[in-house]
C-alpha cells in the first residue's frame, strides 16, 4: 500500500476516533483503563517535585521546627476560636433557614489533594491531582485550596483526576458579590493574566473594586458561600452594553501544591443541589401532610409500614432512605489524615 | 534478516523519556518554550529506521500523548501521523542534510504539528484561539535538534537497532 494512501486511512481513522470521543462517551472507559498506564509516567514526572519537597523537609534546622511549630499552634488556636463561634452560627442558621423551610447551607467533607501537574496546552487551564477514581473522586466536585475556590473535576482518572481551573476562559463560576447579594457569571479570561471576568453586568449593578465574590451556589456545582475572587477593576463603558469587571482569583492557582477536594454529602449528591447537609434535624421541616392523607397511605401500602416502625414519619413525597441517612450519623472518612 | 528487528526496547525507552519530558512541569513563563519531545523523537526514528517506525507507529504515539494530556482522543495521532508521512517522504534527503537544515526542516514540522493540534482543540472547543506564542516551541526544538540528533544516533549504533 502506498504511503498516501496510509495517512489518508489514518487521518480518517483519527478523524473517527476524535468524532466517536467528541459525541459519544463509550470511549470514556477505554480512556479510563489506559489511566492505568499514563499514571506512572506523572509519577515518575513529579519525582523531581516530590524529592525537592522531602528535602525541604529534612534538612530543615530545629530551630525552624520550633518556630513554626510555635506558628502553627498559634494558627490552629486561632482558628479553632472561629470554628467554635462558626459551629454555632451554623447551628442558628440552620435553624433559622428551617423555620423558612428553605434550603439549607452546605459544609461537606474534605479530601486532600496534591497538585502533581499542570497542563501544558495553551489556552487552557487545567492541573493533574492525584487523586482519582481509586479515592473515591466524583466527576464536577469542586476543588478549593487554603484561600479560596479553584476548579471543578472534569476528568476522573484511576488514580489522578483533570481539574478544570476557574480561570480557565472555558469556565463559568456563578458568584454573588459577599457584601449586597448581586449576583453574576465570572469567566475565566481569555488573555495571558490568570482571572476572571464577570459577564453581562448591567452598567447599574452595584460593585466596586475591592468586592469580595463567593460561590452562589446556583449553578449547582459549587458549594456555596466559598471565597472565589476580589474584584480589582470595573470600568463603565458608555460604548458597551455590559460593564467591564475584571476580578482577582483568591485560591493561589500557580503557587500551591496543597490543594482539598470537596465531597458533597450524599444527600446532595443524589437530589443534586444543596437541600439539608446531613447534621440538620430533618424531622423538623417536613412538609406539612394532612394527618388523614397519612393515614390513608398507610393503609393503602402496609408493607412500608413493617419497614418502618415509625408510621407517622412515612410520607410518599419524602421517601424513608434518605431520612434515615439524614438523622444516622455520618460513617468517619478515612481520607482526612492525610 | 533474522535480526531485522533488534532493540524494539531503546526505541519504546527513548518514546518513554520523551513523554516524560513532555508531562515535566514547567515554569509558567517557560511554558510556550516547551520542545516537542516526542515529535522530534518521533521524526528522529522515522528518518533513521522508517522500515519500522511509522505511520501507524506515529499515531500509536500519538495516542499514547492523547491520553497523558487529556485531550480529544485522535488530535495528537492524527498531527503526528502527519509529520511521520512528510519525514518519510523525505527521509532520504534528510539524511544528507547538515544539522542546520536538519534543524530547519524540524522547526517546519515541529511548528506544522503545533499548528495542526491548536487549531484542532479549537475547532473541538478544547481551548480558545490564543496569541501564537506557543509557536515558540518550535523554535526551542529545532534548537534542541543537533544534540539530540546526535544522542539518539549513539544510542541506536550502540544498542544495534535495526
Amino acid at each position: 500500500m502506498s504511503l498516501e494512501y496510509r495517512v489518508a486511512a489514518f487521518v480518517v481513522l483519527s478523524v473517527a476516533v476524535m468524532f466517536a470521543d467528541s459525541r459519544f462517551d463509550y470511549l470514556d472507559r477505554v480512556r479510563f483503563t489506559l489511566g492505568f498506564l499514563t499514571a506512572p509516567v506523572y509519577w515518575l514526572a513529579d519525582t523531581p517535585a516530590r524529592i525537592s519537597n522531602w528535602i525541604d523537609d529534612v534538612f530543615v534546622s530545629h530551630g525552624d521546627l520550633i518556630e513554626e511549630n510555635e506558628r502553627l499552634r498559634e494558627e490552629l488556636l486561632f482558628a479553632q476560636r472561629e470554628l467554635q463561634l462558626l459551629a454555632g452560627l451554623a447551628t442558628e442558621n440552620n435553624r433559622l433557614r428551617a423555620l423558612q423551610e428553605a434550603s439549607a447551607g452546605v459544609e461537606g467533607r474534605v479530601l486532600a489533594a496534591e497538585i502533581i501537574n499542570v497542563s501544558s496546552t495553551p489556552g487552557t487551564r487545567r492541573v493533574l491531582i492525584n487523586r482519582g477514581a481509586t479515592d473515591g473522586v466524583l466527576l464536577g466536585q469542586a476543588l478549593l485550596d487554603a484561600n479560596g475556590l479553584m476548579g471543578q473535576v472534569v476528568e476522573v482518572l484511576p488514580f489522578t483526576s483533570w481539574v478544570m481551573l476557574i480561570t480557565d476562559s472555558r469556565h463559568g463560576t456563578p458568584v454573588q458579590v459577599n457584601r449586597n447579594g448581586e449576583r453574576a457569571v465570572a469567566r475565566g479570561s481569555r488573555g495571558d493574566v490568570p482571572e476572571l471576568e464577570l459577564e453581562f453586568v448591567p452598567d447599574t449593578s452595584d460593585i466596586e473594586v475591592g468586592d469580595l465574590l463567593v460561590s452562589s451556589g446556583l449553578g449547582q456545582r459549587f458549594p456555596k458561600d466559598y471565597p472565589v475572587a476580589e474584584v480589582t477593576s470595573v470600568v463603565h463603558d458608555r460604548g458597551q452594553p455590559f460593564a467591564v469587571i475584571k476580578a482577582r482569583p483568591l485560591a493561589q492557582m500557580d503557587s500551591t501544591r496543597h490543594v482539598m477536594l470537596l465531597t458533597m454529602t450524599e444527600n446532595e449528591a443524589e437530589r443534586g443541589d444543596g437541600v439539608a447537609p446531613a447534621w440538620v434535624d430533618t424531622t423538623q421541616n417536613k412538609p406539612a401532610v394532612p394527618i388523614e392523607e397519612q393515614i390513608e397511605e398507610l393503609s393503602a401500602s402496609p408493607q412500608e409500614e413493617v419497614l418502618n416502625p415509625e408510621p407517622d414519619s412515612v410520607s410518599p413525597d419524602e421517601p424513608l432512605p434518605s431520612e434515615v441517612a439524614d438523622i444516622l450519623p455520618e460513617e468517619p472518612t478515612t481520607n482526612q489524615q492525610e | 534478516m533474522q535480526q531485522r528487528t533488534q532493540g524494539t526496547w531503546v526505541i519504546i525507552l527513548s518514546f518513554f523519556v520523551a513523554y516524560l519530558l513532555a508531562v515535566v512541569p514547567f515554569p509558567d513563563w517557560a511554558m510556550n518554550y516547551r520542545p516537542q519531545w516526542v515529535a522530534m523523537v518521533l521524526i528522529y526514528w522515522v528518518m533513521a529506521l522508517p522500515y519500522r517506525v511509522g505511520i501507524g507507529a506515529a499515531w500509536m504515539a500519538g495516542l499514547v500523548m492523547d491520553l497523558l494530556e487529556g485531550s480529544l482522543l485522535g488530535l495528537n495521532a492524527l498531527a503526528l501521523a502527519i509529520v511521520a508521512y512528510i519525514t518519510l517522504s523525505l527521509h532520504q534527503r534528510l539524511r544528507m542534510f547538515s544539522s542546520l537544515q536538519q534543524s530547519g526542516v524540524v522547526l517546519a514540522l515541529v511548528g506544522l504539528h503545533l499548528m495542526m493540534t491548536h487549531w484542532m482543540k479549537i475547532a473541538a472547543e478544547q481551548a480558545v484561539a490564543s496569541n501564537l506564542l506557543f509557536l515558540l516551541g518550535a523554535l526551542s526544538s529545532a534548537f534542541i535538534w543537533p544534540w539530540m540528533f546526535v544522542l539518539l544516533r549513539q544510542m541506536r549504533r550502540g544498542f544495534g537497532v535495526r
